[in-house]
């Protein structure tokens, strides 16, 4: 037994290893990891305090216009709130179902919530159940609301804001929001009406998913 | 250690393409000093005078599975992260068919094609060709197939998946599938392949 491999012909003993490794595969159990949950309290508290967690308004508002569709955008509320607004190509799935919903852990998932607090949560949950690529959405849809969709420029704004609001104003149109320009902060809630669901028109934003990134050979 | 790397954020994506350049390099490089750039090895195969194809692809297919399995085993790669193609059976059989006749025609797999167009080989360069006119053609009558090609999804499946068994037990069948092969591949060289006069 002894002497027994070593006289083996190169494509035997592959063969061999092969066989052996295939053998104790048998026992060795499941590649897939399974409901166990692992979170590297370390790493998380880095990719926090990095900001590394989250993409802010602007940025969203920018992949949605440019038709990005690396991502998948999750609305975390309610359906009604849902039907009421919500931002394009978002996908609907209430907290609750977060744990049922199709996701694959090497997708980029942005996650907004009505604040902050339920996309956080939600970021922590999916962080922990092994999703890499998980971002929320900062300040939510309030901020959204302020930033995208009615963007103010105060009467005595600086010169860089006047341009940074131009800019934005464009933006905001895109999505069917209305740019605000002078006036007190009372007025301006007071005008605010969320767009139509149909306003920012299907051609230019895409459904994630569609034009998914192809993998493989 | 994070194994996929590129999925863990390793490197980005420009890094990647050079990662890739490399390897594709590599790939090439080897399939060309295997004699896969030469269309009659590779059609040998289907007269049982050389096997050599179908040895290297389920050894490479072996090589692969085993390392996986025990990087994702160990837990030192997170095997969901990799990527599986979807499966559509029907428009796959016969793309499978049509890529078949091909390769028995005319002796290459698309990507021995490009090793043997570069080796300048002139019924590499218009077999390359045709992949691209292919290609092509393809995009242009998308709209037309696109019914067809989309049809009887399977999703992102794996047979062990498909067949319920546990994976380890899978790579165990795999392992001697390609064993047994391996013994008969070996065997039909020998009964098999000499009966016929390569030309």
């Amino acid at each position: 037994m002894k002497n027994y491999f070593p006289k083996l012909s190169m494509n035997k003993k592959l063969a061999l290893i092969a066989f052996v490794l295939g053998l104790i595969a048998v026992f060795a159990g499941n590649p897939y990891r399974g409901n166990s949950v692992t979170m590297d309290a370390k790493e998380l508290a880095l990719i926090i305090d990095k900001q590394a967690d989250h993409v802010s308004s602007e940025e969203l508002a920018d992949w949605i216009v440019q038709g990005k569709s690396d991502f998948k955008l999750l609305d975390l509320r309610t359906e009604r709130e849902f039907n009421e607004y919500h931002i394009p190509s978002a996908e609907l799935v209430p907290m609750t179902e977060l744990n049922e919903y199709p996701l694959l852990r090497n997708e980029k998932l942005v996650l907004y919530s009505e604040g902050g607090i339920h996309s956080a949560q939600a970021w922590m949950l999916l962080r922990a159940k092994g999703y890499k690529a998980v971002y929320m959405l900062f300040g939510g849809l309030e901020e959204w609301t302020d930033k995208i969709l009615f963007p103010k420029l105060a009467q005595n704004a600086t010169p860089d804001q006047t341009a940074a609001f131009e800019k934005m104003k464009e933006v905001s149109k895109f999505f069917g929001g209305s740019p605000q320009v002078g006036g007190t902060a009372e007025e301006i809630s007071a005008k605010k009406l969320m767009p139509k669901l149909e306003m920012p028109s299907g051609t230019s934003a895409p459904t994630a998913g569609k034009k998914k990134k192809k993998e493989g050979c | 250690m994070n194994i996929p790397f590129f999925k863990y954020g390793l490197f980005g994506d420009d890094v990647s393409l050079v990662i890739a350049f490399i390897i594709g390099i590599g790939f090439g490089f080897f399939l060309e000093r295997g004699g896969f750039g030469n269309g009659r090895k590779l059609a040998a195969q289907f007269y049982f005078n050389d096997l050599t194809v179908f040895k290297v692809m389920f050894t490479a297919i072996i090589t692969a599975m085993v390392g996986i399995y025990y990087l994702s085993v160990i837990g030192w790669m997170d095997l969901s992260l990799v990527y599986v193609s979807p499966t559509y059976i029907v428009p796959q059989t016969i793309g499978g068919l049509v890529l078949g006749f091909g390769f028995v025609i005319g002796g290459y797999c698309p990507g021995t094609s490009c090793v043997s167009a570069v080796t300048g080989k002139i019924d590499g360069m218009v077999y390359l060709l045709g992949i691209v006119v292919g290609i092509f053609v393809f995009g242009e009558i998308y709209p037309l197939v696109s019914n067809f090609y989309n049809s009887t999804p399977m999703g992102q499946i794996t047979l062990s998946q498909l067949f319920n068994i546990p994976y380890g037990i899978l790579v165990f069948a795999v392992v001697l599938m390609a064993i047994g092969g391996f013994a008969a591949a070996e065997w039909a060289e020998k009964k098999l392949g000499n009966k016929i006069v390569e030309p």
